[in-house]
Order: C-alpha cells, then structure tokens, then sequence
C-alpha cells in the first residue's frame, strides 16, 4: 500500500525533475515560435554552460555565483555565435534546413566539447545540506534552490515576455510575422533579444543540472527528447503551455514510479503526451492553425 | 632505375632471391610447422585504450620469453598484433584479417565483452582458440566449442563476492539496485541468487535507467524497505548522484558496489564523509605468487607503470603462459583442438602447481600441472571460466582500506 507521504515524496520529485525541464522547453519553444524551427542544439547549449561553470570553479577557484555568471554568458555568447553563423544566414532557407543545421552545431558544439574536457564526469561543487524532514516528507535545500531558480528564471523570462516593449514585438513577430514586420517591428533586435533570452534559459538549465546531477558532455543531448515532448504537449510555441506540460509530465514520470517502477516511468509520461495529442493534436494551449 | 649501382644490386638481390627460392622450399615447409601463430587483439583505441596497449605489449613480450626459452611443444610462437578499437565492428573486421590473411590459431586479449562475443563466432568457425578479460554471463553460455578462456571474473562470481561482503558485514536485510544493462542486471542478480542460497532475502530490487538528471524516486523506492544495505551493480556517474542524494535525504543504510563504481573519482567527486564506509567488491591479482612478481617486472619494464595498476595485462601474461604450456602437453605437432584440450590440464586447478613456463614444462614430464597464475590461480572450470579472488575494502576517511580477501 503507498502511503501519502510517500506520494507527496513522489511529487515533489516530479516537480523539481520538471522545473528542470521547464527551462529547455521554454527555450526551444520560444524559438520555435519566433524564429520557427525545433533547435536541436538547444540541449548542448545547457551542456556547454554547465562545462563553463566547473571551469570557471576549477581553473580560477570561482564562487558559485561567479560560476554560475560565467555559465549564463557562455550560454548567451554561443547561442548568440550560432545565430549569426548560422542560423541567420538560413533564416530566408525553409525551417527544415535550420532544424538540420541546428543537428549539425549540435554535434560540433559536444565534439569541440568533448576534445578539450574528455569523457570523464564533472561535477560543481556545492555544499551538501541534509534534507529538512517534515512528518517524511523529504525537502532537499538542493531541490528547493534548483526550483526556486527555476521559477525565478521563468517568472523573469514571462515578465520580459508581457512587460517590456521588446518582448511585446516578440510576441508579435510569433503572432504574425508579415503583420508585425508591417507595422515596423525590426526583426534584427527581436531575433538577439530571443537568442540572449534561449541562451540564458539553457545556460540556467545546464547550472542547474549541473548542481543536481553529474555533468558528461551528453547531458543536454540526453535532455532534448523531454524537452520537446513538453513543446509538444503545451502547444508548439506557447511558452505557459511548455512550463506547465514539463510540470506535468515530470509529475505523472515520478507517481507512476510506485505503479510500474523506475524502468518504465520514462514510457508513462510518453503514453501520457500521446494520449493528450490523440485527443487534442494542437497540445493542451495551441491555438489551431488555419489551412493555409 | 637509372642509376648503375642500384641496378648492380637489384641484380644482386634477384640472384639471391633466386638461389634462395631453390634452396628454400623443404625449409621453409619446416619452418611454417615449427611456427605457432597468435594474434594479440587488443583495444589500442577507444574506450578500453587506458588498458589496451599495455596488454599488447605484455603478450609482446611475453611471446618473446617463451621463445627465448626454446618455444614450447618444439614450436616458436609469432604474434600478430591488432586493434580492436574498443568496437565489435572493427573487432570482427581485425579478427578476419588475424583468422583468414595470417592465419592464427588462437586470439588473445579481447577485452569489452561487446568485443569478445562478436568474435567468439569467428573463432569458433575457425577453430581458433579465443582468450578474453570480459565479464558478461553470455559469454558462458555462447562458448558452445569449448574454444573460449575467460581470465575475467563473471558477474556470477562478483555476485557472491557481494554475498560475502554482506554477510561480513552483518547486514541481513538487504536490497539491490541495478544499472539498466547486462553487466548491471546480472551482477546484482548473481547477488540475490548467491544471498538466496545462503537463506536470506532481498527486501528490495529496482533497475533503474542511465542518464536521469535524479535518482530519488528509485532511492526512495529501495528505502522504503527500510534494508540496512544497498547492493549496487552500478557505473560511477549514477553511483554519484545516487549517493549524493542520499546523503542528503539522511536516511541511514550501508553501501557495498563495485570497484568500478566505488573508486578514488567517487571520493573525488562527493567528498570523504559521503562515501564513509562505503564497501567496495573488487578482483584481485594472485598477491604474493611468483608469477605476479615476474609480470611486475616486466610491465614495469614495458610501460614504466606498475603491474598493479593493469589487472587485465597481468591476465593477458597468463594466457600466453597457458597457451605455452599446453602446447607444450599437446607435443611437437599438435593441432589447435589438441593444444585447446590441454588447456585444463595445465590450469584447471589439478596437477602440481607451477609458478612459471620453465617450471611447468619440466613438472609436465611427471603429470599434470596448475599453473598459477599473475591475475589469479585460474582453475578453469568447465565452462571455461578462471576464478579470480576479490578484494572486499572499505571507504574510510576518502581511501579504500583493504579489510580481506575472499575466493569465490
């Protein structure tokens, strides 16, 4: 018999697993939506920002702070790199060509990678706190710092999304390309400000992993399939709708753990996005496309 | 070919060509009979290239003594030496060329199981002798021929390995956690049946899958039988993260786990008062015998490293050994599958026990003998499998502290 503790154990498991998530997923939706296609890099951005932090604590004996400032640049400054090598020069291409394209930085960004740092694991040094116990109900400091900086990066990246001028043309460039580039929005600024803020979203990502669990140059790549069901699920560049599917899916991953057992709750959360798409192929917040 | 001199000795160098092929034919018929040839297919490249060209170079030299010595069974051996870069695919295509081009008639050095099972039916079809280091249970049951040596502990024997660690240990309820793969699975299983067989219980099981960013759900799966034990067939980076998680659930259980897993990069990567405690299940060389001695030497000699740091190049010297003495019980002449039957009666655990080439093959005048070994004893059993020792150590103050030694 599964106790209530032992679900809500369960939960908060799903939750944080999901918050974890949530930053990949916004990340690849937000591009999705703005420059319109699946950027399959996304993932290794978030294993070069983590790289960037054990470096910055190994080589120059960083704080974990400045640390973590140096993986957010990083992850800024190749997510920016990329845009205007390659991704930019595609833009005119079909979206097909930049989805390929984006393998291929994919798998140049872990070779590069994985030549310089090697195979072995890195990992970031935090301090180990015990858990806070209430009544069984197991709370890590770690988890707690990992989705409290989560949902602060979320919550940043909605407020620049619904509150600054860049971020309403964001919206509109998402919303109708041809109308907004009528109405004077420069596709030039929005397409930075969108890359900065994909960089970011993964290089707090890969930090936070990188705290987490332990960093191997296919941590992101490993991430990317999650990450896309969550798009997928929330409906294909709706940013709300990407967090909440990674919340969900995490969740229905770790309470199915007491049913079918850790092997097979990776397949529960997919039975589960492909019973939602069975009934609502648009995901649960996507606006229906018009035929064309 | 303008120049005079160089046509003079090409001339030369024809005429001696000529005069040789006439004389040579009956010689070199001799000759090719007087030759037992090897190859040595080692990982040089690739994930097993941190072990790989110190075992190359260890049947190098190793081939080199017994020809020093005389040959053995009144044939020199000659080893062809290859790559198998870690990867079944190369391995089969290099295991081709050793089988059909130079015609070995036995592969020593196989190291990643993955290896070992795809050439093993090359061998077989080829009636080749095959000598590996791998781990994994399939490669008993595929030795269907006979043909196959493994100088590896199987995951069965680390199984009981683990069993003996608990019981010294005084656990009784235990629980285990597995690494989705063959290795993983199979060696926590061969814990549960060896724990089984003594008359105790295993109070929880989870296989659990590589990559996760948390293992907490598992854990907190495990720990909800509340075992005073985890067994672990398990790899470093989850073997991290699982323990840190652990830590910090404070929960309290003991570990036991591989060397593998449980090694000086855990302490590195968590830290001493993690891993205090920590029980790590180990194979072992033959400390203490003459062999393991002479190896050291020449590892040392070979690659200016410690025998002790290459298990696996200790083993590839036994095979040679091995390989030597029975074809010096097979005798003058003898074909593959003779030399193949008399590997048991040269280190199947029976006869006088040997310490070296030259020891054994005096003793074979009398009998049987037992060579023992660099890596271990040997003593193959039936199925073909050696039967290494273990060391079960344990974490203490960030260095892993030898507490005993148990054969299995």
């Amino acid at each position: 018999m599964i106790s209530a503790i032992s679900l809500a154990n369960y939960a908060v498991n799903g939750l944080v697993e999901g918050l974890l998530i949530a930053l990949p997923a916004l990340s690849l939706t937000l591009v999705m939506g703005i420059a319109g296609f699946a950027n399959a890099a996304t993932g290794d951005y978030m294993t070069v920002s983590a790289y960037a932090a054990v470096t910055m604590q190994k080589a120059l004996a960083a704080s974990l702070l400045l640390a973590a400032a140096g993986a957010l640049a990083a992850g800024v400054a190749l997510a920016l790199l990329c845009h205007w090598l390659v991704f930019r020069p595609l833009a005119r291409r079909p979206a097909v060509t930049s989805l390929v394209a984006s393998i291929g930085v994919a798998l140049l960004v872990r070779s590069v990678l994985t030549f310089f740092a090697g195979h072995d694991q890195q990992s970031i040094q935090t301090p180990l706190m015990r858990a806070w116990n209430f009544g069984g109900l197991r709370l890590l400091p770690t988890d707690l710092a990992v989705a409290g900086v989560a949902v602060g990066a979320l919550l940043a990246v909605f407020a620049l999304l619904h509150g600054t001028p860049i971020g309403r043309q964001m919206r509109a460039v998402a919303d109708n390309p041809d109308l907004a580039r009528a109405s004077g929005i420069r596709a030039r600024r929005v397409m930075l400000a969108l890359w900065a803020m994909a960089g970011a979203l993964c290089a707090t990502g890969g930090v936070l992993y990188g705290v987490k669990a332990v960093i191997m140059p296919d941590l992101g790549w490993e991430l990317l399939i999650a990450a896309f069901a969550a798009m997928v699920l929330g409906g294909i560049g709706n940013p709300g709708g990407a967090v909440l599917a990674s919340v969900l899916l995490g969740l229905a991953q770790e309470l199915s753990v007491p049913l079918v057992g850790p092997s097979y709750k990776i397949a529960v959360a997919f039975a589960a996005l492909l019973l939602v798409l069975l009934a609502r192929p648009r995901g649960l917040f996507g606006t229906a496309l018009a035929a064309r | 070919m303008t120049r005079i001199d160089e046509t003079r000795r090409s001339v030369c160098l024809a005429g001696a060509a000529l005069l040789g092929s006439a004389l040579a034919p009956a010689a070199a018929r001799a000759a090719q009979q007087d030759v037992f040839r090897i190859g040595a297919l080692n990982s040089i490249t690739g994930s097993g290239a941190s072990y790989g060209p110190g075992m190359q170079k260890t049947i190098l030299r190793a081939v080199s003594e017994i020809n020093a010595a005389g040959g053995a069974g009144g044939r020199r051996l000659q080893v062809y030496a290859e790559d198998d870069q870690t990867k079944p695919e190369a391995a089969v295509l290099a295991a081709k060329k050793l089988l059909d081009v130079n015609r070995v008639q036995a592969i020593l050095g196989t190291f990643s199981s993955g290896v070992t099972l795809a050439v093993m039916p090359l061998t077989n079809a080829a009636g080749a002798i095959l000598m590996n280091t791998s781990g994994a249970p399939a490669i008993t049951t595929q030795n269907v021929a006979g043909l196959s040596w493994r100088f590896e502990a199987t995951n069965d024997r680390y199984g009981r390995a683990f069993a003996q660690a608990v019981a010294q240990g005084g656990f009784q309820r235990p629980a285990i956690m597995a690494f989705n793969n063959a290795s993983g699975i199979s060696n926590t299983q061969g814990f549960k049946t060896a724990w089984e067989a003594r008359g105790g219980k295993v109070v929880a099981s989870v296989v659990y899958e590589p990559n996760r960013p948390s293992y907490r759900s598992e854990l907190q799966q495990i720990l909800d039988a509340k075992p005073d034990v985890v067994v672990m067939g398990s790899y470093l980076p989850d073997t991290t993260l699982i323990l840190r998680e652990w830590y910090q659930s404070g929960q309290d259980v003991k570990w036991v786990m591989p060397g593998w897993a449980g090694n000086a990069d855990l302490v590195k990567a968590l830290g001493a008062e993690v891993c205090e405690g920590v029980r790590v299940v180990q194979t072992i060389a033959n400390e203490g015998s003459p062999a393991l001695a002479h190896f050291d030497e020449i590892y040392k000699a070979e690659t200016g490293k410690d025998g002790s740091t290459s298990i696996y190049a200790a083993m590839c010297y036994d095979m040679v050994v091995t390989l030597a003495l029975a074809m010096e019980a097979a005798g003058p002449g003898a074909t593959t599958a003779q030399v193949n039957a008399c590997i048991p009666k040269v280190a199947g655990g029976q006869g006088k026990p040997v310490d070296s080439f030259e020891a054994g093959r005096e003793a074979l005048k009398q009998g049987p003998v037992s060579y023992q070994g660099a890596s271990s004893r040997l003593n193959f059993d039936a199925s073909g499998d050696a039967s290494p020792d273990f060391s079960i150590s344990m974490i203490r103050g960030g260095e892993i502290v030898r507490q005993g030694r148990v054969s299995v």
